[in-house]
């Protein structure tokens, strides 16, 4: 049974003509790790916003199809018990930040507070969240005072110890610089070990290759793709969509050196590995 | 129970995101003022842009949050005030979603009317607390002009309170109308109750 | 980051009383100051907050709260000195300018009053932590929605000052001045506010997202991170405070 199944999603922000998502149809399987790959118009965030609730619920307009996470239908239930089955962070690590909180503890636990779990179940939560998104050390400073990198992985342990069943993440480096990325890929990598189910929006599809076991392409609001990293990536038609696939793949691509299914490598790993087969 | 039209009073998450920023931009037009030296209050343009965005209710509340907060951070004195800012918040929020800010012109004739409606609700405020001055020096040095040609002790309040506040509304109104102007769309949609889920 | 309010801990007595009964102490100690025209009362009730800051070892601080008012209380003295309604006998003069007595008497009696307002607040803003104040005002039933909007400007403010002296540095360097003449000042203004401003609104949609999130919207009932925490017989005191009123209201009627 999938974890997540979308059928023919369509939607339209209100005021405005055109809908900026078009009839998408997949499903997720727990604890995969899909990534949503498309140029700035193509609907990623949007469709993040559909899969945690905030398309209908928080920003109204006209909606279509269906979005049913554990079997539970998106547009009929609360927002709140959506966010609650699917957590959402995004890629500004400023305005995650309640503001409500002096201390990373407490802004962790304001999740937990509004959800009404018990002040022990709390404290081991936070505990647990603190750990896997290695801030153990920052738990007594104002989140304010904190880098981009650190900030950012408060926002993914506060969403993680409300126990969704599913992550989103909608770009979660744009805005970081590139030691705050890296802090943050190893804790999406500890997050896939972990099992929990992952859905990613990402530019940075050399990231996306390590992880995905499935990608999603998206070009104006349509669904172009859904498949392997390395079927998707390996596309021909892909810079039509306004996506340039990962260096590695270029390298292939340029070397000409296709694998036995047709794909090109997708990871450095892949491509030694092609290179040295290539040159018996 | 949601309320929908000119009194919607909907305490839904964009408007409780809205007013804590709403009372910040009062701050940092006070700041600014204060750092450039001009002789202004100019601390209600959030009240104002808060009113325009969410309705006067929301606006109105806005007002008297600032006033409660200044009054616990820099002077119990903005305590007093508080129902000056609920005005503020109640007439700006009416006359904007009538649809009568519509235009810099306009905005003016509005600020006037917000301007002499804050100096007819702080003179009594003024005259029973400290009676009847506002302590801005322009303000106040009108009072004693006043007094000195033989005004009673209210008009010379109101004149005090009518030179410091109509400027001061009229600029403020002024700005908020064009900051709300160049506000993104997506941002002022958020704010409309009359949008409801459609299907497709 | 320093958070704009001004409490300190100083482990007190006064800290050991719930912010609600200083709440009720602030408006009860105003409202009889203001309940009668008496310098001897004000002044008393006036010394009571006083020995209250001492004991709660924050009378210091009230002198900036009392520096802020002073314009305020300057055109007091000044203007009633010179134009209150009862002015008769003269008590100053300055050349043609004359000071009445009972117009200073007046003043004097205003002053009392405000600093008595700053000084009975001054207790509860001074020892209580925004964030005990709010859990007392939520267990009387204020929803947890206003509390989130107290404590997030306490935090907001500091950061819009910094992100608004990155604004002014960043126009400073493109040539803007801020001092000098009226309209030089004035032509400042825009550039520094616009940005700041704008900024700042373009955030409300990301936090209001965050914040649903949250589980911002959730209707069940909330529970709290910290330990509730425990007072100096509550109760007590604020019965104790609503019979001095009523007291005091009795005696301005009969007396």
């Amino acid at each position: 049974m999938s974890k997540i199944r979308v059928e023919g999603l369509k939607y339209r922000y209100p005021d405005m003509d055109s809908l900026v998502l078009d009839d998408l149809s997949f499903e997720v399987e727990k604890g995969a790790f899909i990534g949503i790959v498309g140029e700035n118009t193509a609907g990623k965030s949007t469709l993040c916003y559909a899969l945690t609730g905030l398309v209908p619920h928080f920003f109204k307009g006209a909606y279509g199809g269906n979005v049913l996470i554990d079997n539970i239908d998106v547009k009929q239930s609360e927002i709140s018990d959506v966010t609650s089955k699917a957590g959402l962070v995004f890629d500004q690590p400023f305005s995650q930040m309640t503001g409500s909180k002096t201390t990373v503890y407490e802004e962790i636990a304001f999740g937990l507070e509004n959800s009404g779990v018990e002040r022990e179940e709390m404290r081991i939560r936070i505990d647990n969240s603190l750990r896997l998104m290695d801030i153990e050390h920052l738990q007594n400073k104002n989140p304010y005072d904190l880098s981009g990198g650190q900030m950012q992985r408060v926002a993914i342990a506060s969403v993680l110890a409300m126990k969704p069943d599913v992550i989103v993440l909608d770009e979660p480096t744009s805005q970081l610089d590139p030691q705050g990325s890296d802090e943050v890929f190893q804790v999406i990598a500890k997050l896939a070990e972990s099992g929990i189910t992952i859905i990613m929006a990402e530019h940075k599809l050399e990231k996306l290759a390590e992880y995905a076991s499935k990608i999603l392409l998206l070009h104006k609001g349509k669904q172009i793709a859904y498949g392997s990293p390395k079927e998707v990536f390996s596309r021909d038609d892909i810079l039509e969509y306004g996506i340039a696939p990962p260096v590695y793949v270029r390298i292939a691509k340029a070397l000409k050196l296709k694998n036995k299914a047709g794909f090109y490598p997708i990871t450095l790993d892949g491509l030694k590995q092609q290179w040295n087969v290539g040159d018996e | 129970m949601k309320s929908k039209g000119i009194w919607s009073l909907n305490f839904s998450t964009i408007v409780i995101a809205l007013i804590p920023i709403a009372v910040a931009i009062n701050y940092l037009g006070k700041v600014i003022i204060e750092t450039l030296k001009l002789p202004l209050w100019l601390d209600s343009i959030g009240t104002v842009i808060s009113s325009m965005l969410a309705g006067p209710l929301i606006g109105a509340f806005t007002g008297l949050i600032n006033n409660i907060i200044y009054g616990f951070t820099l002077s119990p004195i903005s305590f007093v005030y508080a129902i000056t800012s609920v005005v503020i918040g109640l007439g700006v929020g009416v006359m904007a979603h009538k649809g009568w800010i519509a235009s810099i012109s306009k905005a003016i004739v509005i600020g006037l009317v917000v301007g002499l409606l804050a100096a007819i609700v702080s003179t009594p405020l003024n005259i029973m607390f400290w009676e009847g001055t506002t302590g801005n020096v322009w303000g106040d040095a009108f009072y004693l002009y006043l007094e000195s040609i033989g005004m009673p002790q209210w008009v010379a309040s109101f004149g005090d309170s009518v030179v410091v506040d109509v400027p001061d509304k009229v600029i403020t109104v002024v700005i908020g109308y064009l900051i709300y102007q160049s506000l993104p769309k997506n941002l002022i949609r958020l704010f409309n109750n009359n949008n409801e889920i459609e299907k497709l | 980051m320093e958070p704009i309010h001004s409490y300190t801990d100083k482990k007190s007595y006064i800290d050991q009383i719930d912010p609600i009964s200083k709440l009720l102490f602030a408006f009860v100690s105003i409202f009889i100051t203001y309940l009668f025209s008496s310098i001897p009362i004000t002044c008393f009730v006036l010394l009571i907050s006083i020995v209250l800051l001492m004991v709660g070892r924050v009378l210091r601080k009230i002198v900036p709260l009392l520096a802020i008012s002073f314009t305020l209380l300057l055109s007091i003295i000044i203007v009633q000195g010179l134009t209150h309604p009862t002015n008769e006998m003269p008590l100053l003069t300055l050349g043609t300018i004359v000071f009445y007595q009972e117009g200073l008497t007046f003043a004097l009696l205003i002053t009392l009053r405000v600093f008595n307002m700053l000084a009975a607040f001054g207790v509860l803003i001074l020892t209580t932590k925004p964030d005990d104040l709010m859990e007392s005002l939520m267990k009387q039933g204020m929803s947890p929605k206003i509390s989130y909007v107290f404590l997030s400007v306490f935090q907001l403010i500091p950061q819009m000052r910094a992100t608004l002296g990155k604004i002014t540095d960043a126009q400073r360097s493109r040539g803007m001045e801020t001092e000098g003449s009226l309209m030089i000042r004035i032509k400042a203004f825009f550039p520094l506010l616009g940005p700041a401003v704008l900024s700042s609104l373009n955030m409300t949609k990301e936090r209001a997202i965050a914040l649903e999130v949250r589980g911002f919207s959730s209707k069940g009932k909330k529970t709290f991170i910290s330990e509730e925490k425990s007072y100096f017989y509550p109760k007590f005191v604020r019965c104790g405070l609503i019979i001095l009123l009523i007291a005091a209201i009795v005696w301005r009627i009969v007396g």
